[in-house]
């Protein structure tokens, strides 16, 4: 299908530009890790209290590595203003949008799978069994975040204060993605299992399905003027 | 291809970047673009590229009009700007492959790598095709681009000031690819401050002036007439 | 929409608002009678209520505004939008400081994270983030499109952050004996009904008023920029 094809030829680019670059990846590396430590800090985290806090606490770190990561997700194009040259190309607006999202989402992955155990080190959670599930689960937040953020990211391309900017209307709108991921993860920290908080997945998978179809059908006008 | 410009106005807030622009260019012409900074040179380039989108009037490339949903027609358009729209961190081959599959050139990967590498000879680059786009020199990087751009062959080409950057073999190399595409029916619209160089080239010549035409008219026998026509614009005769 | 900027339609819309006004305020403040449980800091509903609707259907402007806008590209759309977007603002930061206001001898406290509470401040945070893309878009095309994208997004993610506050809000906490967020209709006296009734009619009134001054600022703007084209 031209999309897919359209989609995995950007993505393939920007993944070997990072991987020359290192750019985003780095940063956001050393953010999040960064985060732990202010947050051991900034709260009394006992034994006792750790589990409570984590899903909250691992949320504020990913959202402010991801909006890192959101911020960096058009530089790539800026040099040479090669972002003109993707427009001006007759591939479909819906594959940039899908690209750059699934670039996003598995750079906020990997800074996932390295921050949740250094998280569990750091703070010696007691049972390293849910983290599978928790993995799920973020990821799943990760696309709703990375969905939106893309979107807004490109909406605020050309805008000033960007850096502001973009936090200030995506987080709102991230509301439900935040709730229903804590939730989850609490529920599975508490109880191994997600019982009653399963509502809450389906909001979440609801998100993520609305935002996408919304993203690939309105970026047409996303990138225009 | 045949270019149709009608009325065609793009403001910036208050500022009207152009103004009610009316111009018929058909294929096999080459047009020079011409008029001080500011005139609304770099405005019309990107409104006819699809980057922008008028305030007022309308674009018709072959008598369908350019819109924000025309992929087909964008595949037809090129835009070379020197140093721009390459990528620092892919090698100039790998900048040439990308922009290939993104246009659907590649009619078979063999054929495609061939043809990649015989123009890269061709625009002399044979040598660096292995080396990053960032750390060509400028006019290298021109090269490169006229390199994608033979590759990619469109129907409408525009430039924007290409001859600051070029050598005397790079200017050579870009008149005869320009010729080149103009034989085959595609239109060349070239924006540029080297009157001069780029009214030997072309077979018309525009002027703008605070975003309007105030010259429009196609080379003509004997060169006398036309320089004296065109000298009337030009204060002093040299810009 | 534009006929309402119209000079005569104005004066008869500001006219009816200013009877519905005076209306509402006699019927709120003195032919109603006090609450039974809350006194007369119960009064602050007639405006409270009518607010945070008014706010909603700001945002349902803001929506409509964006999609046709979007669609046809007519700068009239966008004006719709972005005035929407500004009384809406409005409206919204009313509505909060009046439920604080009402919250303060009611439960102690100036804030509390009730859920409607909650929703009216992500209200507003959605309404300023859109004002502040506007504002800080420098090219004006650009800005209507990018805030018309956003519009649409925090449209249709409303629903959704609705839900899950008030999920978060009733799945985990035991039912409290004061429900601020739950008003029983059924055993409202129907003079206060009718007070209601009033001061809504009267917020929807002032609500269009306002917009339709913000719509001829708007039409002004453009009829300037036209101008200077010659």
């Amino acid at each position: 299908m031209k999309l897919l094809r359209q989609t995995l030829l950007l993505l393939r680019k920007d993944l070997l530009l990072e991987l020359r670059r290192h750019e985003s990846l780095m940063t956001m590396f050393f953010f999040g890790a960064l985060l732990l430590f202010v947050f051991n800090f900034s709260f009394e985290l006992t034994p006792a209290r750790v589990s409570e806090l984590a899903p909250g606490l691992l949320w504020l770190a990913f959202l402010f590595t991801g909006t890192l990561g959101l911020t960096q997700l058009f530089e790539g194009e800026r040099g040479n203003h090669c972002l003109d040259a993707l427009l001006m190309s007759p591939i479909d607006r819906g594959a940039l949008f899908l690209a750059k999202t699934c670039f996003n989402i598995v750079l906020m992955g990997l800074v996932e799978l390295v921050v949740m155990p250094l998280f569990w080190i750091l703070f010696s959670l007691p049972s390293w069994q849910p983290l599978p599930a928790l993995f799920l689960i973020v990821f799943l937040g990760n696309v709703g975040f990375c969905v939106l953020g893309t979107i807004l990211a490109a909406v605020t391309l050309k805008a000033r204060a960007r850096e502001l900017l973009l936090p200030l209307v995506l987080f709102p709108l991230m509301v439900p993605v935040i709730l229903a991921t804590i939730r989850c993860m609490e529920a599975l920290l508490r109880f191994g299992e997600l019982g009653e908080a399963l509502p809450w997945l389906r909001l979440l998978i609801g998100f993520d399905v609305i935002f996408l179809t919304v993203g690939i059908l309105i970026f047409d006008w996303v990138v225009d003027v | 291809m045949r270019i149709t410009v009608h009325q065609l106005a793009k403001a910036y807030g208050y500022f009207w970047a152009l103004r009610d622009l009316e111009i018929q260019v058909g294929g096999g012409e080459r047009v020079a673009l011409l008029g001080p900074n500011g005139a609304g040179k770099t405005t019309l380039l990107n409104l006819l590229a699809g980057l922008i989108y008028p305030t007022r009037g309308e674009i018709r490339l072959d008598g369908v009009p350019l819109t924000r949903q025309s992929n087909a027609q964008r595949a037809a358009i090129g835009l070379l700007s020197p140093g721009e729209h390459l990528y620092d961190d892919l090698t100039a081959r790998e900048n040439l492959e990308f922009f290939t599959a993104l246009y659907d050139r590649q009619r078979g990967p063999i054929s495609i790598a061939n043809a990649i590498e015989e123009t890269l000879e061709a625009v002399g680059l044979g040598r660096w095709a292995g080396e990053y786009a960032g750390a060509l020199s400028s006019s290298m990087k021109c090269r490169l681009s006229v390199a994608k751009w033979k590759l990619l062959s469109p129907k409408l080409l525009l430039l924007d000031e290409p001859y600051g950057v070029l050598d005397g073999g790079g200017v050579d190399l870009l008149e005869s690819f320009l010729k080149a595409q103009s034989e085959q029916g595609s239109v060349v619209i070239i924006a540029s401050h080297h009157v001069a160089r780029v009214l030997d080239l072309c077979t018309r010549a525009i002027i703008l002036e605070q975003g309007k035409l105030i010259f429009d008219e196609t080379r003509r026998e004997p060169w006398d007439s036309f320089a004296r026509a065109f000298g009337a614009f030009t204060p002093g005769g040299n810009r | 929409m534009p006929q309402v900027t119209g000079k005569k339609r104005k004066g008869i819309l500001g006219a009816a608002t200013l009877v519905f006004i005076i209306a509402g305020l006699y019927w709120g403040l003195i032919k109603a009678p006090p609450d039974a449980y809350q006194g007369d800091s119960q009064r602050i509903m007639y405006l409270h209520i009518p607010s945070i609707l008014i706010a909603y259907l700001s945002f349902f402007l803001v929506f409509v505004g964006s999609c046709l806008y979007l669609w046809k590209r007519e700068k009239r759309d966008d004006n719709l939008a972005h005035a929407a977007a500004e009384i809406g603002v409005l409206f919204t930061a009313l509505t909060i400081i009046e439920g604080s206001i009402w919250g303060r001898p009611t439960w102690g406290v100036w804030w509390t994270w009730d859920a409607r509470l909650t929703l009216t401040a992500i209200l507003l945070l959605i309404f300023i983030g859109y004002l502040m893309l506007r504002a800080l878009v420098e090219d004006e095309s650009r800005a209507a499109s990018s805030a018309a994208i956003l519009g649409i997004i925090g449209f249709l993610d409303i629903p959704l952050i609705h839900m899950s506050v008030y999920w978060w809000r009733t799945l985990h906490q035991p039912p409290s004996i004061l429900r601020p967020d739950k008003v029983p209709w059924e055993n409202i006296h129907p003079e206060l009904l009718t007070a209601l009734a009033i001061n809504f009619v009267a917020f929807v009134l002032l609500y269009f008023y306002m917009l339709s001054h913000r719509l001829r600022l708007g039409e002004m703007h453009e009829e300037i920029k036209a101008r200077r084209m010659r």
